[in-house]
């Protein structure tokens, strides 16, 4: 459906929509042959210790709803197909996390004869999340830092890496002191002493 | 020891097929049996209630060989059984296990689709885990399968 | 028309997380009358993998097959590798190994747990035990540096030590989540809506559990006696062993039960460990170069028996892995029990596989204005990119 406006409301509707996105990018996770590793650490990200929910972001199941892919896992011959349907099941824009080392490249898995390689080999990716698996805390920050690039507004730009050494961004917005570590540990530890 | 006494309750039970009997390590015995003889072994163990079959492992010993093998692999307690079974790799072919052990599908299947070992009599002959556009005749875990064989 | 089936598709990606599976299911109104399934969408070929790499190698992809219970493949790994070589790992490696096998079996069962609670709705459960699961995760970081994934395991031994002050942290969080888990047990087996969606659904009995095959947890809330670690101990289970754990009701109740009762049995033999822990080095030496035989390795994986048959000719390298992990033969059984349930119940059967409603691999047929087309899937894929434009 394309609506016929003239510039000044199409720059307005723009506007509207990236503030939406950015307030509450809905995401949905594919995984195209991971160990299960990467998977259970997103999972994290949305249980109480983390809780990107609290930020807005919100795990989906259909693609249709979707403004973030997040992959995992090397691509098989035989997902291939299903994540590239998946992709194109989104609608535009939309953003491609990849979380780990083998959706980066292959990872272990590379060399093996049911693998393609990376994630970026099927379809393109906008943030990359190395680690094996990669701390819930560096998922969240590469979810941040696809949100800054998105209020930058070209979605086309350059991919961005995680940087452990920027991770500060991730950790206060996950309610962590950077420098003390985990709120929520210390607040554990006192309930069970 | 406990252990002991089930391995020889197997040999025993298995004797009457058996072409070769080895002991490879402590608590196992390894047993080659001809492709034959293999549904009628297997039901010797079911019928005594001799343990669960727990896996099915295809090996390539290597073309010049000229044998592909299947080792089906039997566990009671700490005790293994393995019947060896050995198919020439020109028309390799196995019995299917489907009347004695109704649980075998799966592991059959592996079996035909990793080492283009056919299994006559069973079931369901679909792939398991090779995707769809693999090409036929190729099987991935022989020793002579290469990557270039699966082309772009 | 009676003679006209329907099918569902369900899967590989579904909005629950964990692995894609394909499954079908043939249905009469909500009644499942057959179903199949097609696996191998995270297939990678490690089997294969693990032949070309050597063995050191090898023992670091084995450990990827399954993030959840990671240090289990690498145990059974090295176990049998070391036997192949006649090495044996020294007591205190083992004792560690142990251990960290142990805690990944709560941090697996605490996961599934939430999972399966998710899948009956019960997501306040789910929040629950993945908060505590944390703990765990806490512990086998402050052991191993990672998460998951931990590496605990090298070839003839173990990479890293439990000192005194990692023994008294794990100390404090086993008390903590042993309290946690009382309330758990009580949850799953008093909370009446809770009830409503595991007792009576997907009995398996003890003569179907031991037609199929079925190992672990499944097995045992079957009445099965079947564990590893009980039947043929490995590393340490000898000296300090654990109790079996058995239901005899054989539903999602007992399954649940099962899992959750495990769970005190795995406090009891870490906290008994930590206090017996053997001095001594962690690592043996073993040789680069393994002589030519073949071995098979068993352990109790949190799903159940983890088989692995081992097979080295002389080289660095393996000539044959051959992994047989648990999930399959429990995966036949889940097939077989879904067959007569309502439709709704086939989640929580297959839990922890959770599918659900979305894609279809598959040519369709379409109706429109009288005239039938049958589409290729080429087509279908491009009208739903027109029409979602």
């Amino acid at each position: 459906m394309t609506l016929k406006l003239d510039q000044s409301w199409q720059a307005a509707l723009d506007k509207l929509k990236t503030w939406a996105r950015i307030n509450s990018p809905w995401a949905i996770h594919f995984n195209s042959g991971s160990c299960n590793g990467c998977d259970i650490e997103i999972l994290a990200t949305l249980t109480p210790r983390y809780d990107v929910e609290r930020l807005g972001i919100k795990l989906q199941g259909s693609p249709r709803h979707a403004d973030v892919l997040i992959c995992t896992g090397p691509v098989t011959r035989q997902a291939r197909d299903r994540l590239v349907r998946i992709y194109e099941q989104m609608p535009e824009p939309k953003f491609v996390i990849a979380v780990g080392s083998c959706a980066l490249s292959g990872g272990a898995f590379r060399g093996c004869y049911n693998i393609l390689g990376g994630v970026d080999q099927v379809i393109p990716v906008d943030v990359y999340v190395p680690g094996c698996p990669p701390r819930p805390e560096a998922i969240i920050d590469g979810v941040v830092k696809l949100l800054a690039k998105l209020r930058g507004a070209d979605p086309s730009d350059t991919p961005v890496v995680f940087d452990p050494d920027s991770a500060g961004e991730a950790a206060i917005l996950a309610g962590e002191d950077p420098v003390e570590g985990p709120a929520h540990a210390q607040q554990e530890e006192e309930a069970i002493a | 020891m406990e252990t002991d006494t089930c391995l020889q309750k197997a040999a025993e039970l298995l004797a009457p097929w058996a072409q070769e009997t080895i002991e490879p390590e402590p608590g196992r015995v390894d047993v080659a049996v001809a492709p034959g003889d293999l549904v009628a072994a297997a039901r010797a163990l079911m019928d005594a209630r001799w343990g669960y079959l727990t896996a099915i492992t295809g090996l390539d010993p290597g073309e010049e060989d000229g044998r592909l093998e299947a080792l089906y692999h039997f566990a009671c307690g700490a005790a293994i059984v393995t019947l060896r079974v050995r198919v020439p790799r020109t028309r390799p072919a196995v019995p299917s296990l489907i009347d004695v052990i109704p649980s075998v599908s799966f592991y059959e299947r592996e079996l035909m689709e990793m080492f283009g070992i056919v299994v006559e009599g069973t079931p369901n002959t679909d792939r398991l885990f090779l995707p769809e556009d693999w090409p036929d005749g190729i099987y991935p875990l022989r020793k002579d399968f290469r990557m270039e064989q699966l082309g772009g | 028309m009676a003679s006209e089936k329907f099918v569902i598709p369900i899967g590989p990606q579904h909005p629950a997380l964990k692995e894609p599976g394909h499954f079908e299911f043939n249905v009469d109104g909500e009644i499942v009358t057959d179903a199949s399934v097609r696996l191998g969408y995270v297939h990678r070929g490690i089997e294969k993998g693990a032949e070309t790499r050597n063995f050191v190698q090898a023992e670091y992809l084995v450990e990827r097959i399954c993030g959840i219970c990671s240090h289990v493949h690498a145990t059974a790994f090295c176990l049998g590798v070391e036997r192949l070589a006649g090495v044996e790992a020294p007591p205190r490696a083992q004792a560690i190994r142990q251990i960290v096998a142990e805690l990944e079996r709560i941090h697996s069962h605490l996961l599934w747990v939430g999972v399966a609670a998710h899948e009956a709705g019960f997501d306040t459960l789910f929040m629950y035990t993945w908060r505590d699961r944390e703990t765990v995760m806490n512990l086998l970081e402050g052991i191993t540096g990672n998460r998951v994934n931990y590496s605990a395991n090298v070839l003839g031994g173990v990479k890293c030590d439990i000192g005194p002050e990692q023994a008294e942290a794990i100390q404090i969080g086993l008390n903590f989540l042993e309290e946690r888990t009382r309330h758990y047990l009580e949850v799953v087996s008093s909370d009446a809506m809770f009830l409503r969606r595991t007792r009576g659904i997907g009995v398996m009995t003890r003569e179907d559990a031991e037609r199929m095959g079925v190992v672990g947890p499944t097995a045992r809330a079957s009445g099965v006696p079947r564990d590893v670690r009980i039947d043929a101990p490995y590393l340490l289970y000898a000296e300090h062993p654990v109790e079996l754990v058995i239901e005899e009701a054989g539903d999602l109740e007992a399954r649940f039960k099962v899992r959750v009762r495990e769970l005190f049995e795995s406090y009891r033999v870490i906290r008994e460990l930590l206090t017996a822990l053997p001095e001594g080095e962690l690592t043996a030496r073993i040789p680069r170069r393994i002589k030519p035989a073949e071995t098979i390795s068993r352990v109790e994986a949190p799903r159940g028996e983890l088989f692995y048959f081992i097979k080295s000719n002389g080289t660095d390298s393996a000539e044959r892995v051959k992994v047989r992990t648990p999930t399959l033969p429990n995966m036949a059984s889940v097939l077989a029990l879904s067959v007569g349930h309502q439709l709704a119940d086939v989640p929580m059967i297959l839990a922890g596989i959770d599918p659900c409603f979305s894609c279809n691999d598959r040519m369709a047929v379409v109706k429109r204005n009288g005239d039938e087309q049958v589409w290729t899937w080429e087509q279908l894929r491009q009208y739903g990119i027109e029409y979602y434009r």
